[in-house]
């Protein structure tokens, strides 16, 4: 279990406070809010790259606010997916088990096995600039995964994905994390992505967490009133 | 419209005009050497006449011989001075920034008196007596470094800083510390731009005279040697020389563009 305590960043004049916050060990957490509002702020302080002011992070108990990036197994897909453009596919996903000391044969299996599981098995040997948008989400999905990390961070990552390929993706990634289950703290804007994946929604404003809800609370509440009504009123002019 | 046409028109005529200008004020001395050396002054130069012969080729040797051990100590230092000046912040780090550009304004021959008094006899040579380096390889390899390390260090530190900060964050989210991102994404994503370093501080390092005559007149690099035979002969060896000079540095910047395209 992820808990969250008392967060606050400030960068550059802006900031951002976290008064409590607990993912679930498997649970798909969307996080959602206007632009601006230090979504991907959030992110990069549970992954380590941004020290918070105040606050506590804990892992299992554990506090880690203080450790570096490397030392708490968080695993990051960033909205463009971050590929090393200078390794092949191969050598992306099986680049955390090298760090990590694995040997060759061990290495090998982990990325026949994931690389199986995600329909990227042919890729193995291509460069990251000659795939496609979705092939690029799976492998960088695929690098994350590999690591069995205690948390994965999505910052946006559907979202340079064309609308055919968005609705293809959501229901993979749904698909992918009924087989893995693995625990997952997503950034969105976009509601379907939010209801479908989503155990409970986290909303940002104000860079304030404002609260945190399950599908049916997250409705009726006012913040997602606003999203509904967006859809109604798109749905008419259709 | 029309009016606004003319104004185009006469804007692209004037950025034409101006940047041709710009052009001939370096094609203009580049073809004239060419066409001022005869072939034959070349041939004695570099095959047929021994008296000036042994002097190229040993000037030759001597330059390259300087010009990659200063590149090559250079590059192990300016790597980790431009990775620091790109990826940490700390008090005095703009002073720092201006002190490494301080050789690019300096004038030629202040830089050679500069090196003398830190390394020279009344320098750290004369306290601790070690090895001279007034008029000797190791003076020359000194001049070259000098004048060279604002070219490797603002080029590197470019190149790390071309580096989207993503890739070093995901690669830490793996696992990797910060040497293992240094040494498999950093330095792998920063390569072109530490040969463009290394190419461009070898060419400056070698193209150096000014602080070369202060310092180390001998053994005589081939700048050195163009001098002399400029005071002593005239134009035309020393054109002939430079000649030779300059087409190896055509030869070596194509070869260059070619397979770095």
């Amino acid at each position: 279990m992820i808990e969250i305590r008392d967060i606050e960043v400030v960068i550059k004049g802006f900031k951002l406070e976290i008064d409590y916050m607990d993912i679930r060990d498997g649970e798909y957490m969307i996080v959602m809010g206007p632009s601006g509002v230090g979504k991907t702020i959030f992110l990069h302080t549970i992954a380590g790259f941004i020290r918070p002011d105040e606050g506590r992070i804990y892992i299992d108990g554990v506090d880690v606010t203080r450790l570096p990036p490397e030392e708490r197994n968080i695993s990051i897909v960033p909205e463009d997916y971050g590929l090393f453009p200078h390794m092949n596919v191969y050598e992306n996903i099986s680049y955390g088990l090298k760090i990590r000391g694995y040997s060759s044969r061990e290495i090998i299996n982990k990325v026949t096995k994931i690389s199986q599981y995600l329909e990227i098995n042919d890729l193995l040997h291509k460069m990251p600039s000659h795939l496609s948008a979705g092939e690029k989400q799976r492998v960088a999905i695929a690098r994350a995964l590999i690591i069995d990390p205690k948390i994965l961070l999505l910052d946006e990552p559907l979202k340079s994905l064309d609308p055919r390929l968005h609705i293809k993706a959501i229901s993979y990634l749904k698909n992918l994390r009924e087989k893995l289950r693995f625990t997952a703290l997503h950034v969105t804007h976009n509601i379907i992505e939010a209801f479908y994946l989503g155990d409970r929604i986290s909303y940002l404003s104000d860079g304030r967490l404002v609260g945190t809800y399950t599908l049916k609370e997250f409705i009726d509440s006012e913040y997602g009133e606003e999203y509904i009504k967006g859809i109604r009123e798109l749905s008419k002019m259709i | 419209m029309n009016l606004d046409f003319k104004k185009i028109e006469l804007f692209a005529v004037a950025i034409y005009s101006l940047s041709s200008l710009a052009l001939f004020i370096i094609l203009a001395p580049l073809i004239s050497i060419f066409l001022i050396t005869d072939l034959e002054t070349i041939d004695k130069i570099l095959i047929s006449d021994y008296r000036y012969t042994a002097q190229v080729y040993s000037a030759f040797t001597i330059t390259l011989e300087a010009s990659v051990i200063a590149t090559t100590i250079l590059l192990l230092i300016g790597i980790p001075l431009g990775y620091l000046l790109s990826k940490f912040e700390f008090r005095g780090k703009e002073v720092i920034e201006a002190i490494i550009d301080l050789p690019l304004l300096t004038p030629h021959i202040v830089a050679g008196i500069m090196i003398l008094s830190a390394f020279g006899r009344r320098g750290i040579q004369g306290i601790f007596g070690f090895g001279g380096v007034e008029d000797s390889l190791t003076g020359i390899i000194l001049v070259m470094m000098f004048v060279s390390l604002p070219i490797m260090v603002d080029t590197v530190k470019a190149g790390f800083n071309s580096i989207d900060i993503k890739y070093e964050y995901i690669a830490r989210s793996l696992g990797a510390n910060r040497f293992n991102v240094f040494k498999d994404i950093t330095l792998p994503l920063a390569k072109n731009s530490i040969l463009a370093g290394y190419i461009l501080a070898w060419a400056r390092g070698v193209s150096e005279v000014g602080a070369l005559l202060i310092v180390a007149y001998y053994p005589k690099s081939i700048n050195i040697l163009i001098y002399e035979w400029f005071m002593v002969y005239g134009l035309k060896y020393a054109a002939a020389l430079s000649v030779v000079l300059l087409s190896l540095f055509i030869l070596i910047f194509a070869s260059i563009r070619v397979l770095t395209r």
